[in-house]
């Protein structure tokens, strides 16, 4: 079959056109592409903000936790000693001076208990700048605080454990993890005593949290109100890359384990 | 009056955007857009003198053209490519190939005929090249808005032009060879009136949008 020139020049206008559309609909593709591109870029600064708002929030807790300490010590402790103190002051009857010698020398021991107290309150005051000394350092501290209560046996533990990310946020969250975990083992546990292991595994660190306590069903505990403080746990863990597993069995205490990437 | 036509016309307006808005261009690239549309407009002019004045062959004018349109258009694409990585050995390599195929077909046709194939190659290279612009692009993290981008307008433009001209360069030798419509123009002028008006209003809009993108800028 012979074409004619016609056919063959109908042929080429309309390849050429051809040729014009694919170019339009792969710009339309680019273009649309750029779009989802712009979408991706404003979630993501948004969740940069979130994680932002939230490193905040961490910062006030690790703060109100601070003040907390520090307006229970001054009432439980410094606030005793010293009413002791008025107390043997007032009562000394300074014609008796045996007896008013030895309330002198309690007053003495009665401030200069005083004195260490205030000391340590003033070293917890500059709590915040603990976690800039490192996440062990910092966990040390809270723990010393803690073994002065008296109230639970500590078994602290931390192998080979340096710095491990030079993240200042991070830190700060998993400060704050270890806080809340130890304040819930303080409120509901009824714990004697608390391990806690700082490890230093491949590209991770783990911070085990475990104590002797009562115990609670973890599944039924998360699907309660009460259970936010747990969210709370395992949602702050996620937004560092990290996961907070949580283990207890009624009667037999519980167990956190926290692993962050670094 | 029949040096004005629609290729020259739209030529001319695109010049005279380069010269408005690149002038001040920082960018050298950019700013070479402006002596190289003077001589576009050059040489069409010539190109229609010498095919209705003087009734002589213009493919002569059109070969040496080939040379300038290869050079400004790949350091442009390189240019464009820097952002993203650095191809001076792509280009380099390039213009070797380039005048390799173009010297080979200039003494292949005795130097009687336009180097077609050599400008098919050159469009296809193009085309490439714009795909690939594209592919940077899409795979940069950063968003850009397309709608000011002077480099997406002009990648766009220069990617209709040489894709749409692929098929006149292939059938360009049996083109020159039948007769035109209306025994006037043929029909590889048509398009390339649609391929040049293509071209020249998203490259005027690209000379535009990289004056906008200036003034912000230094504002």
């Amino acid at each position: 079959m012979q074409i004619s020139s016609e056919e063959i020049i109908f042929l080429i206008g309309l390849t050429s056109l051809i040729f014009l559309i694919a170019p339009l609909f792969l710009i339309i593709y680019v273009v649309s592409y750029n779009r989802k591109k712009k979408k991706h870029q404003e979630e993501k600064l948004l969740l940069q903000k979130t994680f932002e708002n939230e490193l905040l929030k961490t910062q006030i807790e690790v703060q109100e936790q601070t003040l907390k300490t520090i307006a229970y010590d001054l009432h439980d402790n410094i606030g005793q000693l010293l009413s002791i103190t008025t107390i043997t002051l007032s009562s000394i009857d300074l014609n008796n001076k045996d007896k008013a010698a030895e309330k002198l020398a309690f007053v003495d021991d009665l401030t200069n208990r005083s004195i260490k107290e205030v000391k340590a309150l003033s070293r917890l005051l500059h709590g915040e700048e603990l976690v800039n000394r490192g996440l062990a350092a910092a966990i040390e501290f809270e723990l010393e605080w803690l073994k002065r209560s008296d109230k639970f046996k500590i078994h602290f533990e931390k192998e080979n454990f340096g710095v491990f990310s030079g993240d200042g946020a991070k830190e700060t969250i998993v400060f704050r993890l270890f806080q809340e975990i130890i304040n819930n083992i303080i409120q509901h546990a009824r714990a004697t005593e608390i391990f806690i292991t700082l490890e230093q595994i491949e590209n991770a660190f783990k911070l085990i949290i475990r104590d002797n306590g009562a115990g609670f069903n973890v599944d039924e505990t998360l699907k309660r109100k009460t259970g936010m403080g747990l969210h709370n746990i395992t949602k702050r863990a996620a937004m560092i890359g990290g996961i907070a597993s949580i283990t207890s069995t009624v009667g037999s205490g519980s167990e956190i384990v926290v692993t962050i990437p670094y | 009056m029949m040096f004005i036509t629609i290729n020259t016309g739209g030529e001319f307006i695109c010049f005279l955007a380069a010269f408005i808005f690149l002038i001040k261009d920082k960018d050298t690239a950019w700013r070479l857009f402006i002596p190289y549309l003077l001589l576009t407009c050059i040489c069409e002019a010539m190109g229609v003198y010498m095919r209705k004045v003087a009734h002589i062959p213009n493919y002569n004018l059109y070969n040496v053209f080939l040379l300038l349109e290869c050079g400004i258009t790949s350091y442009t694409f390189y240019s464009l490519y820097k952002p993203f990585k650095n191809t001076g050995k792509w280009l380099i390599t390039w213009y070797i190939i380039f005048m390799a195929i173009y010297l080979a077909e200039l003494v292949m046709n005795h130097f009687k005929s336009f180097v077609s194939i050599t400008a098919s190659v050159m469009s296809v290279v193009f085309v490439l090249a714009s795909l690939y612009y594209y592919y940077l692009k899409l795979m940069d993290e950063n968003f850009e808005r397309l709608a000011f981008s002077a480099p997406f307008w002009w990648v766009s433009g220069a990617l209709f032009f040489y894709f749409g001209s692929t098929t006149c360069n292939i059938f360009f030798d049996y083109l020159s060879q039948i007769k035109p419509i209306n025994n006037q123009l043929s029909i590889r002028y048509y398009i390339f009136i649609l391929l040049n008006i293509i071209l020249y209003s998203f490259w005027s809009y690209a000379f535009l949008c990289r004056y906008l993108q200036r003034r912000s800028f230094s504002s």
